[in-house]
This record gives C-alpha cells, sequence and structure tokens, in this order.
C-alpha cells in the first residue's frame, strides 16, 4: 500500500497555490536564466574557441613605420613566420540616423589569416559598398542597405560581419575598455581600400608561426624572441602577440567570466527560498502538532514524516529545475545570447547540450533545497510524539517571558510578536542584506559611470591630445609638447607622461622628485605617498623605480606622471623628445599623416559609454530581480506571521479590536522589522560591495574608482518599503477576512 | 497475562517542586479485555495511558505486552512497536483536515500488514455515507468515529483511548462507547479507556480507580452492563 498522506501533497501545494506559485516563479526565472546563460556561454565559447582554428586566428600582427619590401619580409619570415598584410585605414565616419561620428577601421578583405563571418547580407562587391561589423551596426541603427558617409564618401552597407580578429572592438591594445559605438572595422573591395590613399594606412602585418606552440609558455618564450629578432630588423610601432591581444581575448576570457558569479547568485537565491521553505514548514508542522504527534504515536516513523514534509518544497523545486532548464535552453539562452550579442562581435553559434550546467542548475539546487529543509525537519521532529500532540514544540522553550520596560501597551505587544517571529525575521533579514546587494550594484552602476564620466571630463589635462607618429612643430598657440610612453607594472599596461615643468595645462604632473600617480591607479593598486613603484618596458627588460611623491587627481586611467626632462632623461630620451602635444584648441597645422591620434573627451568617456551600452540592461535587471525578491520575501514572510496569529487575532477581534488596531499590532511589528532590515542591510551592503568590487574588477586593465551616489540610499530605502506597503495593503485585507469564529473553533 | 504494569513510577520537577504523578503502579490486563482507568484530574492515568502507549518514559519499573518491556526499546523499536501493537485515540480527533475520511483511515492502514478491510470497517463504524467528506464536513461525532476507525484498522492487539467522548454531548458519547465494544467484541482488541466518567466503568470488564498517582481500587466488573444503557 501507498504511503496516503502522499494524496496530501497535492492538496497542500494546491491549497497553498499562491505561496507556492510565487516561490516556484522566482525559482523557476532565476534557474532558467542561470541555465540559459550557462548554456548560452559554454556553446557561444566554443564557437570562439573554434574560430581560431576556423577562421585561422593570426599568431600575432604588428605594424611597422612603412611598408615592409619584400626582403624585409624575407628576412623576418626567416625567423619561423609566414606574413600577411593586414593593411587599414582609420577614417572618420558619420553613421546612423543621427549623424553620429565614429572612426571605422578599413581593411581590405582576407582569404589567408583572421577571417571573416558573415552575419547578415554579402561581402562588398562593388566599391561603392563596405562590409560593416554587426556590434557596431547595431548599437547604431545601421542595417544592411542603409548608407553611411566614410571619410568624404557615401557607401552602401553590402553586409554585416564579424571579424575573427575582432570579437571584442579594441581600437588600441593599452584601452582599458573596447568600443563598439563609436569605433567599428570594416572591409571593402581592394580598389576602394586603394583610393583611401595612405595618409591614414598602418602598415599592419599578421603572422603565424610555422610550427605552432605547444603551450602558452612556449607561446610567450617565441613571441618574446620573434619581437626582438623583428625590432632588430625594423621600426616597429606596435607589436601584440596574440595572447595579449585584447580584441581577441577579451571575449573569450569575459565570455562564461561571470559563470562563478552567476551560479554563486543562483545557489543564495535557492538557499533563501529554501530557508523561506523551512519556515513555512515550521509553521505548517506548529499548526499541524498534535496530527503529527497522533500519527507519531500510531507508529509513524519519524522518517516518514520528514519526508511527507519536505515533499512539497522538492516537488516545487524539481519541476522549477526541469521546466527552468528547458525555458533555459530554448527563451533564456536567447537572452543570454542576445547579451554576449550587445556586447561582442561574435561569429554565430551552435547550441551545445551541457551536462555540467544541467547538474549547476538542476542537482546543486536540488541537494541544497534537500540538505536545508533536511536538518530544519530533523531538528523540529526530534521531539517526543507526546510534545507534538500537546502542542509543546518549541525546541528552546522559554521558561518565562522576557521582561520588558514599561512602553505602552501597543509597543510591548508588538515587541512580543517581533519575539514570536524571531526565527522568520532572521530568514526576512538575510533574504533583505542579498536584495539590498543586488539592489545596490543595480542602482549604483549607471551613476558610478555617470559620475565617472564627469569627473574625467572636468578632470581633463587639454581638450586635445596629439598622439604623433614623428616630431612635427606646430605654431598652435597654447599646444604644449609632452612625453608619453608605455610601461608595464604588476603586469598590467599604462602610459607614463612627461610634463613641460611650467605646463599650463598639468602643473602638478611636473614632479621633479620621484613621480605622481593618478588617483585611479593609487587606488587600483592601493598605492600611497612614499610608496615605490617598479616599471618595466614593454618590449625590453630595463626596469625603473619611482617613488610615489604624490597622488592627483586623474580618474580616467592607470597614469604615471612626472616632469618632462626627468622623463626623458629617465627612460633614456633626448633632451627635447616629446611624443605629442596638449592643446585646448584643434591643431591645424600639422599633416594628418604625422598624426598617430588625437584624444579627445569621446576617447576618454569611452570605457563608460561602453559599459553603459553592454552593461546597462544588466544593471536593470538586477534592480528588478532585487525588487521582485524583495516583495516575495515580505510577501511570505509576514504571511507567515499572520497565519501564526490567527486564532489571537480572532481572539482579539472577539474582544472588541478593529482591524486597523489589529493591523497597527501586528503589521506594524512587522514594519519595524523590514525597516530596521532595510537600514542596517543598505549599510551592510555597502560593506559588502565595497569587498567584492575589487576582485570584481581586477580583471579589468584598467579601473573605476568605487563611488556612491548617496542619492541612491534614501531611493533604496524608499523602493523597499513601497514594496512592503503593497504587500501590507495584501495582508490587511487577510486580517479583514480572518473570522471571529475561528479562534473559537480551534481551541484544543 | 498479555499486558502487564509493574511497580511504575513517574514523577516532574526536581528537589521541591517535585511533584510524583505515579507512585508504584502494577496492575495487569488480560487480551481482549475492556479496561477503564478511571480517575480525576490529575491523578495520573493520562500518564499512565501514555507510558503504556510508548509515548512516554517511566523512571521505574516496566511495561510489558506479551512479554516485550517498552522500557528496554530504543526510538526506533518502539516506534515499531507502536507500529504493529498499538492504537491511539484521544479527546480532539486528530484527523488530517484535507484528507477525507476513507483517506484518513487508510493513514492508519498503510502502518498494518494485515489490515481491516476499510469499507467493511466504514460501515461497522457508520460512516460509509460520508467516506468522502472532508473532516471540516463532519460532526464532532463523526469525525471521533473517524479517529477510531484511523486506529482500528491496522488492527491493533491494544486500543488506548484518552478521554474519547471528553469533548462529546451525552448521546454522542453513548454512541461512540457503543462503537468502541463492537469493536472490541468484533476484532477482540485489547481496549484501555481513560476516563473522569464515572458511569463508563459499568462497560469495563476491568476497573482502575487512580488518585494522586496510586491505584485506589482495582477491581473485575462482574455486572458488566452494554455501552447503550450506560447512563450519567
Amino acid at each position: 500500500m501507498k504511503n496516503p498522506l502522499r494524496k496530501r501533497i497535492k492538496r497542500e501545494i494546491f491549497g497553498e497555490i499562491g505561496k507556492y506559485l510565487a516561490v516556484f516563479l522566482f525559482m523557476l526565472l532565476s534557474i532558467g536564466f542561470i541555465s540559459g546563460f550557462l548554456v548560452a556561454a559554454s556553446s557561444m565559447k566554443t564557437a570562439y574557441d573554434n574560430s581560431f582554428e576556423k577562421y585561422n586566428i593570426e599568431d600575432g600582427n604588428f605594424s611597422l613605420a612603412a611598408k615592409a619590401d619584400d626582403t624585409l619580409i624575407s628576412d623576418i619570415e626567416k625567423e619561423g613566420v609566414k606574413l600577411y598584410e593586414l593593411f587599414y585605414n582609420e577614417e572618420p565616419a558619420t553613421v546612423g540616423k543621427d549623424d553620429n561620428e565614429a572612426t571605422i577601421r578599413i581593411f581590405r578583405d582576407r582569404n589567408d589569416i583572421d577571417l571573416i563571418c558573415v552575419m547578415d547580407g554579402k561581402m562588398p562587391q562593388n566599391d561603392d559598398e563596405i562590409a560593416l561589423d554587426r556590434m557596431f551596426a547595431d548599437n547604431n541603427g545601421i542595417s544592411t542597405g542603409d548608407e553611411i558617409t566614410v571619410g568624404d564618401v557615401k557607401l552602401k552597407v553590402s553586409g554585416l560581419v564579424a571579424l575573427s580578429d575582432y570579437s571584442a572592438l579594441f581600437s588600441d591594445n593599452n584601452e582599458i575598455m573596447f568600443d563598439a559605438v563609436k569605433f567599428s572595422v570594416a572591409i571593402v573591395t581592394d580598389s576602394r581600400f586603394d583610393k583611401f590613399g595612405d595618409d591614414h594606412e598602418t602598415f599592419c602585418y599578421g603572422w603565424k608561426y610555422d610550427k605552432e606552440p605547444s603551450d602558452d609558455k612556449e607561446e610567450k618564450n617565441m613571441s618574446d624572441d620573434f619581437m626582438k629578432a623583428l625590432a632588430s630588423k625594423a621600426p616597429l610601432t606596435n607589436y601584440i602577440p596574440r595572447y595579449q591581444n585584447q580584441a581577441i581575448n577579451f571575449t573569450g576570457d569575459d565570455i562564461g567570466g561571470d559563470r562563478s558569479l552567476m551560479i554563486a547568485l543562483l545557489y543564495i537565491i535557492i538557499a533563501i527560498m529554501a530557508f523561506v521553505f523551512a519556515v513555512t514548514i515550521n509553521h505548517t508542522i506548529d499548526r499541524e502538532a498534535s496530527v503529527i504527534g497522533t500519527l507519531r504515536a500510531s507508529g509513524y516513523t519519524k522518517g516518514e514524516l520528514v519526508r511527507h514534509y519536505l515533499a512539497p518544497p522538492m516537488i516545487v523545486s524539481l519541476v522549477a529545475a526541469v521546466v527552468g532548464n528547458i525555458l533555459g535552453y530554448t527563451i533564456f539562452k536567447n537572452v543570454a545570447a542576445d547579451m554576449y550579442y550587445g556586447s561582442y562581435s561574435l561569429p554565430t553559434y551552435v547550441t551545445i547540450w551541457n551536462a555540467q550546467a544541467f547538474i549547476l542548475t538542476t542537482v546543486v539546487p536540488l541537494v541544497i533545497m534537500l540538505i536545508i529543509n533536511v536538518i530544519s525537519l530533523n531538528s523540529k521532529f526530534k521531539i517526543s510524539p507526546l510534545r507534538f500532540i500537546r502542542h509543546d514544540i518549541s525546541r528552546h522553550k522559554r521558561k518565562k517571558a522576557v521582561k520588558l520596560p514599561h512602553f505602552k501597551f501597543f509597543t510591548r505587544f508588538r515587541i512580543r510578536v517581533v519575539f514570536q517571529n524571531i526565527p522568520n525575521f532572521i530568514v526576512l533579514f538575510v533574504g533583505m542584506l542579498f536584495t539590498c546587494v543586488l539592489l545596490l550594484f543595480g542602482m549604483m552602476m549607471l551613476p558610478l559611470l555617470e559620475h565617472q564620466k564627469k569627473e574625467t571630463l572636468s578632470n581633463m589635462i587639454s581638450n586635445y591630445q596629439y598622439i604623433l607618429k614623428a616630431p612635427v612643430d606646430t605654431d598652435t598657440a597654447d599646444a604644449e609638447k609632452y612625453s608619453a610612453g608605455s610601461y608595464k607594472y604588476d603586469g598590467d599596461e599604462l602610459t607614463v607622461y612627461g610634463i613641460s615643468e611650467d605646463s599650463i595645462y598639468f602643473k602638478e604632473g611636473a614632479v621633479k622628485d620621484g613621480v605622481a600617480i593618478s588617483d585611479c591607479m593609487a587606488d587600483k593598486y592601493r598605492l600611497e605617498v612614499g610608496d615605490k613603484i617598479k616599471l618595466s618596458e614593454e618590449y625590453a627588460d630595463n626596469e625603473y623605480e619611482f617613488t610615489v611623491d604624490k597622488i592627483v587627481k586623474y580618474p580616467s586611467s592607470v597614469v604615471v606622471f612626472m616632469e618632462q626632462s626627468r622623463f626623458n632623461e629617465a627612460f633614456d630620451k633626448n633632451a627635447d623628445y616629446y611624443t605629442g602635444y596638449f592643446s585646448n584648441a584643434g591643431i591645424k597645422d600639422i599633416d594628418d599623416k604625422y598624426i598617430a591620434s588625437c584624444i579627445t573627451e569621446e576617447d576618454l568617456t569611452k570605457v563608460t559609454r561602453q559599459l553603459e551600452v553592454s552593461m546597462g540592461n544588466m544593471f536593470y535587471l538586477f534592480y528588478i530581480f532585487a525588487v521582485i525578491m524583495a516583495a516575495l520575501l515580505i510577501y511570505l514572510l509576514t504571511k507567515l506571521v499572520l497565519e501564526k496569529n490567527a486564532n489571537s487575532i480572532s481572539m482579539v477581534k472577539i474582544l472588541g479590536y478593529e482591524n486597523g488596531e489589529i493591523a497597527r499590532l501586528y503589521l506594524l511589528a512587522t514594519t519595524w522589522v523590514v525597516a530596521i532590515s532595510t537600514v542596517i542591510s543598505i549599510a551592510a551592503s555597502t560593506f559588502i560591495i565595497k569587498v567584492i568590487y575589487r576582485p570584481m574588477m581586477s580583471s579589468m586593465s584598467g579601473w573605476l574608482i568605487l563611488w556612491y551616489d548617496k542619492n541612491i540610499y534614501w531611493k533604496m530605502f524608499l523602493i523597499i518599503m513601497a514594496t512592503y506597503v503593497v504587500v501590507a495593503l495584501l495582508q490587511f485585507r487577510k486580517i479583514k477576512k480572518i473570522p471571529m469564529d475561528q479562534a473559537l473553533k480551534n481551541v484544543e | 497475562m498479555f499486558l502487564e504494569i509493574r511497580d511504575l513510577r513517574k514523577s516532574y520537577g526536581e528537589g521541591e517542586n517535585k511533584v510524583d504523578v505515579l507512585r508504584g503502579i502494577n496492575f495487569e490486563v488480560e487480551k481482549g479485555e475492556i479496561c477503564v482507568l478511571l480517575g480525576p484530574s490529575g491523578s495520573g492515568k493520562s500518564t499512565l495511558l501514555n507510558i503504556i502507549g510508548g509515548i512516554d518514559n517511566a523512571d521505574g519499573g516496566y511495561v510489558a505486552i506479551d512479554g516485550e518491556k517498552t522500557a528496554n526499546m530504543n526510538e526506533k523499536v518502539l516506534t515499531a512497536y507502536r507500529r504493529k501493537h498499538l492504537g491511539y485515540v484521544f479527546q480532539m480527533y486528530n484527523l488530517i483536515p484535507n484528507l477525507n475520511v476513507k483517506e484518513n483511515i487508510e493513514v492508519g492502514a498503510y502502518l498494518s500488514d494485515r489490515p481491516l478491510d476499510i469499507d467493511d470497517l466504514l460501515h461497522t463504524l457508520g460512516l460509509y455515507e460520508h467516506r468522502h467528506k472532508l473532516p471540516g464536513q463532519l460532526s464532532g461525532g463523526q469525525q471521533q468515529r473517524t479517529s477510531i476507525g484511523r486506529a482500528i484498522v491496522k488492527n491493533p492487539d491494544i486500543l488506548l483511548c484518552d478521554e474519547p467522548t471528553g469533548a462529546l454531548d451525552y448521546n454522542t458519547s453513548k454512541e461512540i462507547l457503543k462503537l468502541i465494544e463492537d469493536v472490541n467484541h468484533k476484532y477482540g482488541n485489547t481496549v484501555i479507556m481513560v476516563t473522569h466518567n464515572d458511569a463508563i466503568k459499568n462497560m469495563a470488564d476491568r476497573v482502575i480507580k487512580l488518585r494522586d498517582g496510586a491505584i485506589r481500587k482495582d477491581y473485575r466488573n462482574e455486572t458488566k452492563i452494554p455501552a447503550q444503557d450506560l447512563d450519567w
């Protein structure tokens, strides 16, 4: 005979359908989204990994100041490599309906290495056609067939493509962040390419090793050897081995990079839901104590009853996990894939069954749910059948009531309600803490980016910062020479500036003894005045040690400043060496061909802009998710407080209390707890974010200084309390519905 | 001797607050007898019943059923003992609210290797017509019948009844007592019934009167009358 108790499991679930449905939907969405994320990430990562072979991605690229002749090429190829031309022209462009300004790096079609995946339309066939990067096109609202202006020619977009060596659109490998809003790569026909002329042409060569390195270490050694050999043969302007190429590797590092965070997020959610179930079941057991006592007295074992009460949460979790995974593979996978396609210029992918993702989103949540509830139920069922029958089921029985000060009656009553519901309120508090971390993260990032943008702009050295290919004089008034170079600190690349002693733009950077570092750098590496920093050259073994003399406000990047003559001396340059100009006015008298690039406010705000574009929706997702979670927790746990006290509420109704007064007794007690939990959680979440922010940001080569908009705090408080008010109104309706005869019927 | 109770002692509290609830109880019950434990509130009769039922422990002495002493059993064995030998009926019916009458009885049947036929039992209980109703749709008497059905369906050796009519009116009480009597006749279970109602002793084969934790009277009822003829 099957256990007849199982018949009530279905009835229990459907009898409390509101509660179970709410938890089910929440778990379904969480599991569905994380499952979809894991499936999309692993499928896309596989597509990305395969792309190295499929699209024959380079082993590295370098640029020369001038085009290499055949002799030089064959000389270089003697170093065990095969070279391929990847020449490009960078042109300003006007794109989209709003005539957005952008820079487009234009290549010829490739047939050997770094092949192209056509995502829509076709490759350009005529001189008036261009194939644009798919993601840049999306970000600027450009479709196949649209027209864009490149330089001063109008070109028709023949198709949207993904270049295998530009899955992340980094215009410069030293940038903190790629820029898929104002920078694109594109393909034109050979004849169109030639028409652009060579003013802005970069003589970039991709290479493949004749013998592939066997591992990362060998790859690095081969790359270092090749660079030294190359530098001795020709003047290098750029050298990027594949393993250092952010445009190629950033995507691979990032896809699934949030995996651990996402999985941790899911498990925390499941654990909170498990605790919600645990306190709910405890309440059910309290309510059914005498029935349980009778069943135990009749011979039902502890195990049979534990299994019985365990069934509803396990069934709800199992269905949520299975359906969540189905939704993960169908709907949420696309959502997650779109998020990646919204950030990266990836080729097409095929969905791959991911057994590990299935285990992580099905088995592990079920195990978490099982462990938490089994521990809770076992502890509950430790008491004897007789105590169940007598309703004497508190494990830590308080012998005497806690003595309270002489508060007003209502206040003392509410304090007693709080004491009575401490386990519920602990779960509520833990849930609120987690909710506040999510909410704070969701709410802080966009203002942080906006703040960073403002700070960057207000601390710009000059409106224009020209980087020259070779020293050229200018008559532009107020143009100020500076020296700069890329060096490495702690494995990361940074820029060192030499600032003129009598600088009109950034005098505080012209430090004679020691160096000044940007506040961004000080924050990232936790450096203070007096600390020593060791810089090393990128393509050589030389090391330079400096003492931090000053920390200056320059939030946009990790930068070291010193006086220009010291720079030139320290880095073994000529006394009159310089690499560019600071200027508040545009420099008109230097030929474009001598200008490597010009940094404007658009460039400096690239990081924040790109993060806003690719992460903005994610932040809102966190925000919405946190609000739903807060509503759910408050609803379930206040519901429990009212259910627990239904008899007492009924009794005080009989005594003549009005609904409003009852709400003041029971709901106000919960209001206190919610308000206090929220305030503590907001403070604690600020601390928690501070702790997790550093490891979260450490993968970025740049840095964003943690900053909170103070207005967020009261907004968070108001959002949670507004959510609470909605729930409280629903609960007030419940109080009104509790009949007066309930107390009389249930007296035992 | 089927049920043997020897020098059973139980007290609550310590030191000056110590209260002796049972002070060396001795008696035996034969198989198939109806034994009534009679006494006022606080006399120790429910504690005695709970110790017999293995849901409370004695401080001294023992309870033996068919020679098996319950004090020597660990919790697991004790649960199996209750499962195999005992049926419980309480003053409050403690039915499962979202199972109907038949299903509530099945809850008892599940525990036994040799359960009674449920439909037959439902007829005996007079509940066949109500078998699809939930407890909330039943009168107090019907709910108590159901709880007796749940206890008896597993055909226990001993049916333990703790004030089974305590929450019922006169007529319904008599109906329930008659039912217990019928069940005893039909299935031959030993019945141990705790009550403070003096009139109920008249339907018993054996009467044990308790006061202040000790047996004041223990006698075989030679003038047993049917439950339906009881009056109080």
